[in-house]
């Protein structure tokens, strides 16, 4: 994406936040915290002065759709323009970084006794994105056959470790009496799914920059 | 992985062609041809003969299974 178009979609993103705020301010102010505070919408009926929440709440749904679809078409223009040239595509490695927000997932100990919501967990999955670490260290490089081989190499090993690691903790859980209760053991399994994707996720590319650089240290060029 | 001899280096040298070189005559990485001259890498039927055409040696002199 060029640098303009990133400038429009982040203003279009301040317009939205902005909207959202000042029609909060406005419907605390001026509508009795009406579509701000909890309220039964089964009774609703429309009144003039909601027109700015809705409108902004729509505004940023849009935004939102249009970004993930502009997501989708730039995944899909990268992997087209990888395939064609034969490079690997254009990652910066402090993307990794992203691989922080797994930590969310301990957020799910907090909104369970809380809340009874289990749904943090789920964050364990962002994990995964450490593997942009790696990823990047290979970006731009041409994919010839011995880093197709080892990518397939990778995306093997990785599948028979995970599946494995699945089926182990599957087999143990599903026995039901590791943790006395059946609640606890579903949420188990739960982390254990979401930290196992996540794996799915990192060790390809952590393998793939393995096999690519082992012994590279020894290898001088001529 | 099948073990070999690879002679590659010889060749390559009497042709007096750098890895780079070569490597980009035939289509790959550097690091390709490197480990192909160590035999630690067994490349594909195409790739065996696109060398063997780039430094002129028949094949079957540029890669020796036991």
């Amino acid at each position: 994406m060029k640098k303009n178009q990133v400038k429009i979609w982040v203003g279009c993103g301040i317009f939205c936040i902005a909207a959202v705020l000042l029609s909060v301010w406005h419907a605390v102010t001026f509508n009795d915290s009406r579509l701000v505070a909890p309220m039964d919408f089964g009774s609703y009926s429309f009144n003039v002065k909601d027109l700015p929440m809705l409108l902004s709440i729509s505004l940023t749904c849009v935004y939102v759709l249009a970004l993930l679809i502009q997501l989708f078409i730039s995944i899909g223009k990268s992997k087209r323009n990888a395939a064609k040239t034969n490079m690997t595509r254009k990652v910066n490695p402090k993307l990794g970084f992203l691989g922080l927000l797994g930590l969310l997932g301990f957020a799910g100990f907090w909104s369970y006794p809380v809340r009874g919501d289990i749904t943090p967990f789920v964050f364990f999955l962002f994990f995964g994105f450490f593997g942009f670490f790696y990823e990047g260290k290979l970006s731009g490089t041409f994919m010839d056959e011995r880093f197709r081989e080892n990518t397939a190499r990778a995306q093997l090993n990785t599948y028979k470790i995970t599946f494995s690691i699945t089926l182990i903790a599957l087999v143990i859980l599903c026995q039901g009496r590791l943790f006395g209760s059946l609640e606890y053991t579903l949420i188990a399994t739960i982390i254990v799914l979401s930290l196992t994707l996540a794996l799915g996720i990192f060790l390809p590319e952590y393998l793939l920059y393995r096999y690519d650089h082992d012994g590279q240290t020894e290898e001088g060029g001529e | 992985m099948a073990e070999f001899t690879c002679r590659l280096k010889k060749y390559r040298q009497l042709k007096n062609l750098t890895q780079e070189q070569l490597a980009a005559q035939v289509g790959v990485r550097r690091e390709t041809i490197m480990r192909l001259e160590k035999a630690q890498y067994n490349p594909s039927l195409k790739l065996a003969i696109d060398i063997s055409r780039a430094v002129e040696a028949p094949i079957e002199e540029l890669f020796v299974f036991d």
